[in-house]
């Protein structure tokens, strides 16, 4: 990154591999390709956001920024209608959310989804939750016992050394549960539960045989290895907040992680402010060469050339360019002879919570704000035909004492009132669902047929709905919730199901499945396409099954063995 | 009540970009950071600052009869202690700007119908306007609105709610309420799952504002 000719804008050259996007997938192939000895270009659709330096809102007070946290409603009606949904969106991250104004797209009127943006230089590595967890064989093989979707071509063997791998580099906080649907990772130490918190887990784990309460698995350095020192990153400061940029490197992001890795080599080498439009395909050697570009601020365009080409431009953005890169033979988008590009679109979804009041415990508090909560894993990772639902759900959650946010709502002014909002409030303990979403062929993108962005991408048309299966999961979540916390002797429990659309959990995946067969997948198993050997999508697309987990890093998992397999294939001669 | 351990010095403004430069410092040197936080400059200048005479004329929203009435409503709700009150931090002028800015219209409207039936139940209580009423009558009478018991309209009792939140708000947010009435931890350090605490302690003011 100290390198200035990092950054290009007019090369004729052939690099040895482009990678289309810089988020956690992005970052993660340039990072291995660079440090495999490949000279690299990343292209990246948005502005450079340089470590430190770019992160505008970091640290600052409420009484710091203009509105105090909040946005200015006029701001929001005009360029944030979608992004401000997101719970990170606020005064100090508004900046690294895309403009909705330039970033239109299609539904139904009755069918939302929130498709959130982040297009800089480290994409929504800067915002993301951080949380991560591995998948298991129970989900790799939930497809096939089911029917929905394909069968995952990977179980767990095939990319357990590629989670510790990946694990080791960014640095991941968690505790060695041993959990069966939930693989230990290579962690640091974890964050601490506060007491009520752990009184919660003596007494759910003893009442509830299978539910366990962890401390929630998060990309933050609770203690830098050498390795992560050497990278220029400390120790977690606790300050929880994090999507604004995090100066002490704390926990992974494109630019705290994987890009000085990747920069380290010499090797790398960047084009911002180019929006990828194609892929150049080369038809009689079915080939990619390129991807076409369109300049980000002054719609000019331009081209790139490499040998191997890694998509990483996000599931939705990945999926778009490959629509958007039909040919006359291949008229349905590149590498879909199989037909199901576009199609078996998910997300999570996070649509029931619940919480209470935790009685004792007023003589303590918790200190810092920590970037993590406690999680119960999936509990019903084993099929059983008497359930109403297929899949599971995970639960997030934590204990706090309420403070004046909650306590100005009593009744009262004056002195007695400012003595008491000054006070820590009752302990309160919440959680909420995380379920998982069924791979269904209806929910799809597709180009629109006439309408076009600036930079005259067509549009996509998203048609995605949760169904039956996945309300039924949060009315059982529901349900769960508030019999655990009974049972827990939480007290004025309330739990409550809600309307999200999909997009929210901004775990969006699937659309370029991976699959065994090329008659009914875009990708093999190592993320290379049936069609075009030289093409590579190792983002959220590749997905076969949501799985109840987090997928960021699967994502990393998944982008550093294709990698590792592309090279292999390239030295045999096969790509 | 004890004394907060907040930083009480003048520079107490700039105690939350000091914890962080004395952190980061350490990291890559204190003359790089102070570099860093240069590009905040900007953006903190044009965070709302409380000021002396925001009763001196009309707000963005608010007449100036408002303002001075609202100032005298926030010396009520949150008056002044061993710390400043919500009128000495002038958070009749930040609410002006907020609604202003952050609100919708039917937000802004229910607070200047409240401020409009302040006025009309004091001067039918007391028969003067309700800035002019001794603190005593103030009390009661925002006392007899929250209740919405009496003559009053239950209506008044979720306006008044509205309005307090808002002044809660501009309170506990501002540099006073959060770091000298509360006690803000700009850079933590780290995560403890548990400290003692006692009643007597102030609460973290830098709870809750973030994700």
């Amino acid at each position: 990154m100290q390198n200035e000719q990092m950054y290009i804008k007019e090369s004729q050259e052939i690099y040895d591999a482009i990678v289309v996007g810089s988020g956690v997938a992005g970052g993660w192939a340039a990072k291995e390709l660079c440090e495999k000895g490949q000279k690299t270009l990343m292209i990246e659709r948005g502005r450079i956001v340089e470590h430190r330096k770019d992160y505008i809102g970091e640290n600052k007070a409420p009484w710091q920024q203009e509105y105090r946290t909040r946005v200015d409603n006029l701001l929001l009606e005009q360029q944030y209608k979608i992004q401000q949904q997101c719970y990170a969106f606020k005064d100090a991250t508004k900046h690294f959310f895309g403009n909705d104004r330039d970033l239109p797209y299609n539904t139904p009127k009755d069918k939302p989804f929130s498709w959130i943006r982040a297009n800089q230089l480290g994409g929504k590595s800067l915002l993301w939750h951080r949380q991560s967890y591995r998948f298991s064989d129970y989900d790799f093989a939930a497809n096939s016992l089911d029917g929905y979707g394909n069968d995952w071509p990977v179980r767990y063997q095939d990319i357990a050394d590629w989670y510790s791998y990946v694990e080791k580099h960014a640095g991941i906080s968690g505790n060695a549960d041993n959990l069966p649907q939930l693989p230990n990772s290579d962690f640091l130490p974890p964050f601490e539960m506060n007491s009520p918190e752990k009184a919660i887990k003596a007494k759910l784990e003893a009442l509830f045989p299978k539910r366990n309460l962890i401390m929630g698995r998060a990309a933050h350095l609770t203690k830098p290895t050498e390795l992560h020192y050497s990278q220029g990153r400390v120790q977690c400061q606790a300050r929880n907040e994090c999507q604004a940029g995090c100066s002490f490197g704390a926990y992974f992001s494109t630019q705290s992680s994987t890009l000085p890795a990747a920069a380290k080599t010499g090797l790398l080498h960047i084009a911002p402010d180019s929006v990828v439009h194609s892929l150049i395909y080369d038809e009689q050697k079915n080939r990619v060469v390129g991807v076409r570009v369109i300049d980000n601020n002054d719609l000019s365009q331009r081209e790139y050339f490499a040998k191997v080409v890694f998509l990483c431009a996000s599931t939705l953005g990945s999926t778009q360019i490959l629509l958007n890169s039909a040919t006359k033979t291949q008229p349905k988008g590149l590498a879909n002879s199989s037909g199901v590009l576009g199609h078996y679109l998910m997300d999570h979804n996070y649509n029931a919570n619940a919480g209470g009041d935790v009685e004792g415990f007023e003589d303590e508090i918790d200190r810092g704000r920590r970037p993590t909560g406690i999680l119960v894993p999936n509990f019903y990772y084993q099929p059983d035909a008497k359930r109403k639902f297929l899949r599971g759900y995970m639960l997030g959650g934590s204990a706090y004492r309420e403070n004046w946010q909650s306590s100005q709502y009593q009744d009262g002014i004056g002195v007695d009132f400012k003595n008491k909002l000054k006070q820590a409030g009752k302990w309160k303990f919440g959680l909420y669902a995380m379920g998982e979403m069924l791979p269904r062929f209806e929910n799809h993108v597709a180009l629109h047929p006439t309408l076009k962005d600036k930079w005259g991408m067509p549009q996509l048309d998203i048609h995605c709905e949760y169904s039956e299966n996945e309300k039924l999961m949060m009315e059982d979540a529901k349900e769960q919730m508030t019999v655990m916390l009974e049972a827990v002797g939480v007290t004025n429990i309330s739990a409550k199901t809600s309307d999200k659309p999909p997009g929210l959990a901004i775990h969006e995946v699937g659309t370029a499945r991976m699959g065994r067969d090329p008659k009914t997948s875009v990708l093999n198993s190592f993320n290379q396409s049936h069609n075009i050997p030289n093409l590579f999508v190792t983002d959220g697309a590749s997905f076969c099954s949501t799985a109840p987990q987090n997928p960021s890093l699967s994502f990393m998992a998944f982008t550093a063995r294709a990698v590792d397999y592309a090279l292999k294939e390239q030295a045999a001669g096969r790509l | 009540m004890s004394h907060n351990q907040g930083d009480k010095s003048p520079q107490t403004h700039n105690k939350s970009r000091r914890d962080f430069l004395n952190k980061i410092g350490l990291l890559v040197g204190v003359g790089t950071a102070t570099s860093l936080l240069g590009g905040n400059a900007i953006s903190v200048a044009m965070a709302y600052t409380p000021q002396q005479d925001s009763t001196s004329k009309a707000g963005k929203l608010l007449s100036q009869a408002q303002l001075i009435q609202l100032k005298a409503i926030c010396a009520q709700v949150i008056p002044k202690t061993e710390t400043l009150g919500a009128a000495e931090v002038d958070v009749h002028g930040f609410i002006d700007n907020q609604l202003f800015h952050c609100h919708t219209t039917a937000e802004q409207q229910k607070v200047v119908t409240l401020l409009s039936n302040i006025d009309k139940e004091s001067n039918a209580q007391y028969q003067h306007q309700f800035a002019a009423l001794t603190a005593t009558q103030q009390v009661e009478l925002l006392t007899q609105i929250e209740m919405g018991g009496q003559s009053f309209k239950q209506q008044y009792r979720g306006d008044f709610k509205f309005l307090k939140s808002l002044i809660c708000f501009g309170y506990y947010t501002s540099e006073v309420g959060a770091s000298q009435e509360l006690r803000y931890l700009a850079v933590p350090g780290g995560y403890k799952g548990s400290i003692p605490y006692k009643k007597s302690d102030a609460d973290w003011g830098s709870m809750g504002l973030y994700y």
